[in-house]
């Protein structure tokens, strides 16, 4: 098991603010990798670092070896590294069948000359087809995705990640907003494909669910990292468990 | 048919090539661009440099094309580098950038324009059939485009370019596409332009026809392909069939921009989708209740 | 000699930018709109200025009323026009407030004929001689105008509670709002106090030139556009130095490069030429 994913150094700063200090960790081939942390510690950040949407003061990303950290958001995703969004973003102007085909295609519209000449979406359309059935919204394939749920919408994000095929899944929150059942569901289908070989980033608040599917945790805490090993023995960690104690206090106290 | 409704149809036919232009780069891909106008200028005025030499049409019209291809492509590469927000001031900003500096040219005419532009050489009737074989052949194109693969990556462009981007597509990449599609579509125009009206005046390639090409796009639907043709259509013949309202054209098609913003902004294309729904709906029930 | 009356020149009319651009950036940074109808404001603020001045022979009556009224204007149009199309994409916007503009354009050329209207007895002509260069008192007027108005207008921001409210507004709506500010309230303000802004430059503009036509919003409309990019959309200091700096790269540009550009194009040349070198503008964010 090869290291296929490595974060080295990243530090972001917003303004003033240091979002992220220096903080670097690694994923093997096929980890299940949950990223946890109070709320501002910088997870998202993060996940925007390593695919590009945002531009870090510092960061070094490779990818199965390969050195991304100077490509643009589109090549990191055609090179296997799929982000869903914590805020979902599915396109509004298409159904939520045609959401997943887009993402199917991505060989077609890795080419301007070769998406220009292709016309056929039937075998896009029938991929995408199995991966909503996998998340479960197939029977909604037909329908736009104006006025869908967020259980749908959420769910779209992740088949869309998928039909992209990657190497690394990189999902934000992906069971926020769902209620227990649906929470359980996906969470069940997203350890089923982690068993299969992919490769899975997530970030998670609802803490009971990393730790029943999680193989390794990273905590995060003002932006820099505080614990990295399997769930139990960071759960004990006593920083790890002042950062969230902490955070409760503040809340409580507000 | 007479040598006015001809001259009308020929004009409805490059008015059609110019506002399929602007689609694929406003409707298509989501790039609300006020300068169009500016491209239409460039292909007509090369058209115009070069049947004055002594170019046949087809030279000419190619010419225009390809020189107003290549200065789209490099506005597309300008407005890559500014924020989306900048891009309808950008593009406003080159459509007067284009009218200064041709003002300022002795050898494009200064104020004066163009003139004395030699004919096609194949008459009126042939001259509109040429015209409305070039339009049917760029309907086609936009439509093809479309349906293609290039179609549903401008769809996911126009809707959320980061989101694209995070799904494979390079946003920038397919900006250009359109960018230089669109612009070489004007540069037709403007090189068919040429060779109807045979005298060219800056003042024809201003913000007020860049507006009047937008509107065309805009009331018909933005993105639909027949619902901009339909649109084109109505917007050109109207001040002819409404004669009394020639004088009134320009606030016409100003007040029908804003009423159309305010009241229908998906244009004609949106009135007869949800007519058309509507009518669906309605036979259902009917048979239900059979 | 020349480089100082260039100067000059250009301030006084980089001032008047100012005093139109002001109105635009403070619409774009509550509502994220380009509100391009704001030129069509201007002009009937210049009409309305010189037909209530041509009526009474009052300068400050004419300046006052007009205010008042396209102000009021001003309000209107945020009710009626962009109130309802706030939650379109914002090209809907855009074409909207376009589409007005040209409808207003056209109004007054049907009312008021295409050739426009003068003043009886053009108030603040009188010539000055300051310093050797000479001025008259409607330019000067301009500049002192431009400086009391935009300080007031700074001034009342930073040491009220209505200017603390409306900069919150701008900042983040939806926090203002929990804070129980009244963000409609604010909405009508920005949009009286632009209008009526608009109005007063465009009485000055026609006192310059002693005319007001049905075109004359169209070239400051262009150009107050290139100015808050310039400046940075919503930021109202930025688009203060941005207006002086286009009137001066104006008044130099058009006696040294008029013979390729003319010098309405100037304005966005030099929009262009900043925005390759600098993507966000001048000054970005606020």
């Amino acid at each position: 098991m090869g290291v296929i994913l490595d974060v080295r150094n990243v530090t972001v700063r917003f303004g003033g603010v240091v979002a992220l200090d220096n903080v670097s960790f690694s994923v093997n081939s096929g980890e299940f990798l949950c990223l946890i942390g109070p709320n501002g510690a910088g997870k998202t950040t993060m996940l925007r670092a390593v695919t590009g949407v945002i531009k870090p003061q510092s960061a070094q990303v490779l990818l199965a070896g390969k050195d991304i950290s100077k490509l643009p958001t589109h090549k990191r995703a055609r090179l296997g590294l799929a982000l869903t969004h914590q805020i979902v973003r599915p396109f509004r102007s298409m159904t939520t069948i045609d959401n997943v085909a887009l993402t199917a295609g991505h060989r077609r519209i890795a080419r301007i000359l070769t998406a220009m000449v292709a016309m056929d979406r039937s075998a896009e359309r029938n991929r995408a087809r199995k991966y909503l059935e996998l998340v479960g919204i197939d029977e909604v394939a037909q329908k736009s995705v104006v006025g869908q749920p967020l259980g749908v919408t959420k769910r779209l994000e992740v088949a869309r990640a998928l039909a992209l095929e990657p190497k690394v899944l990189l999902l934000d929150e992906p069971l926020a907003g769902l209620n227990s059942v649906e929470a359980a569901r996906l969470s069940d289908t997203i350890a089923d494909i982690n068993r299969e070989g992919l490769t899975v980033v997530m970030i998670e608040h609802n803490l009971g669910e990393v730790l029943r599917i999680g193989q390794r945790l990273v905590v995060l805490d003002n932006g820099r990292k505080i614990a990295d090993g399997p769930p139990a023995e960071v759960m004990r960690n006593p920083t790890v468990r002042a950062a969230y104690v902490g955070k409760e206090r503040q809340n409580a106290a507000a | 048919m007479g040598i006015y409704e001809i001259s009308l149809a020929t004009v409805v036919g490059i008015n059609i090539i110019l506002a399929l232009g602007l689609n694929m780069i406003s409707g298509f891909c989501g790039q609300i661009s006020l300068g169009h106008a500016a491209f239409y200028g460039v292909g007509a005025y090369t058209s115009a440099l070069l049947a004055k030499a002594g170019a046949p049409l087809p030279l000419a019209i190619a010419a225009g094309m390809i020189s107003a291809g290549i200065v789209g492509l490099i506005v597309g590469l300008a407005s890559l580098r500014v924020r989306h927000d900048f891009l309808a001031i950008t593009t406003m900003g080159v459509g007067f950038l284009f009218l200064g500096i041709v003002r300022q040219q002795e050898f494009l005419g200064g104020e004066l324009g163009i003139s004395a532009i030699p004919s096609s050489g194949f008459g009126k009737i042939g001259y509109l059939v040429i015209v409305l074989i070039l339009a049917g052949f760029v309907t086609a194109f936009s439509l093809w485009i479309k349906r293609s693969w290039m179609g549903f990556a401008f769809d996911a462009v126009a809707d959320d370019e980061d989101t694209a981007r995070v799904v494979t597509v390079d946003v920038n990449a397919y900006k250009l596409a359109a960018f230089a599609m669109g612009t070489s579509m004007a540069g037709i125009a403007g090189g068919l332009y040429t060779f109807f009206a045979r005298f060219l005046m800056p003042d024809d390639f201003g913000f007020i026809t860049s507006i009047t090409v937008l509107s065309m796009v805009v009331v018909g639907g933005i993105g639909s392909v027949f619902g901009v043709i339909a649109a084109t259509i109505i917007l050109t013949l109207m001040p002819e069939f409404f004669r009394f309202i020639s004088d009134y054209k320009l606030l016409v098609y100003g007040a029908l921009l804003f009423a159309v913003m305010r009241f229908a902004p998906e244009g004609l294309a949106g009135l007869a989708r949800s007519s058309l729904a509507h009518m669906r709906f309605k036979t259902r029930t009917k048979d239900e209740v059979a | 000699m020349l480089h100082l009356e260039l100067l000059i020149q250009g301030l006084i009319y980089g001032s008047m930018y100012a005093v139109i651009a002001v109105g635009l950036t403070l619409v774009y940074g509550l509502l994220r709109i380009l509100h391009v109808a704001h030129a069509g404001l201007f002009a009937l603020g210049g009409y309305l200025g010189l037909l209530i001045i041509n009526a009474t022979g009052s300068l400050v009556l004419g300046m006052l009323s007009s205010a008042i009224i396209v102000g009021v204007g001003g309000m209107l149009m945020y009710r009626l026009c962009y109130q309802p199309i706030l939650d379109r994409p914002p090209y809907v916007a855009l074409i909207a407030s376009i589409g007005l503009f040209i409808a207003m354009e056209e109004i007054f050329r049907l009312i008021f004929g295409p050739y426009g209207l003068t003043y009886h007895h053009p108030p603040l002509q009188s010539q000055m001689a300051i310093g050797g260069i000479h001025l008259r008192a409607a330019e000067i007027g301009m500049v002192i105008a431009a400086v009391g108005l935009l300080g007031i207008l700074s001034y009342l921001s930073q040491n009220t509670r209505t200017g603390i409210a409306w900069r919150a507004t701008v900042d983040d709506a939806e926090m203002a709002k929990s804070f129980g500010i009244d963000t409609i309230k604010v909405r009508y303000l920005n949009f009286f106090i632009g209008s009526g802004l608009a109005a007063v430059a465009g009485i000055f503009i026609s006192l310059l030139s002693n005319l007001v036509e049905p075109t004359m919003g169209g070239v400051p409309a262009y150009k107050a556009l290139a100015i808050i990019v310039l400046g940075g959309l919503g930021n109202v200091r930025g688009t203060l130095i941005a207006s002086l700096l286009l009137g001066v790269v104006e008044a130099f540009g058009t006696i040294y490069i008029g013979s390729i550009l003319d010098r309405d194009a100037i304005a966005f040349a030099f929009l262009i030429v900043v925005l390759m070198i600098r993507p966000q503008g001048l000054f970005a964010g606020r």
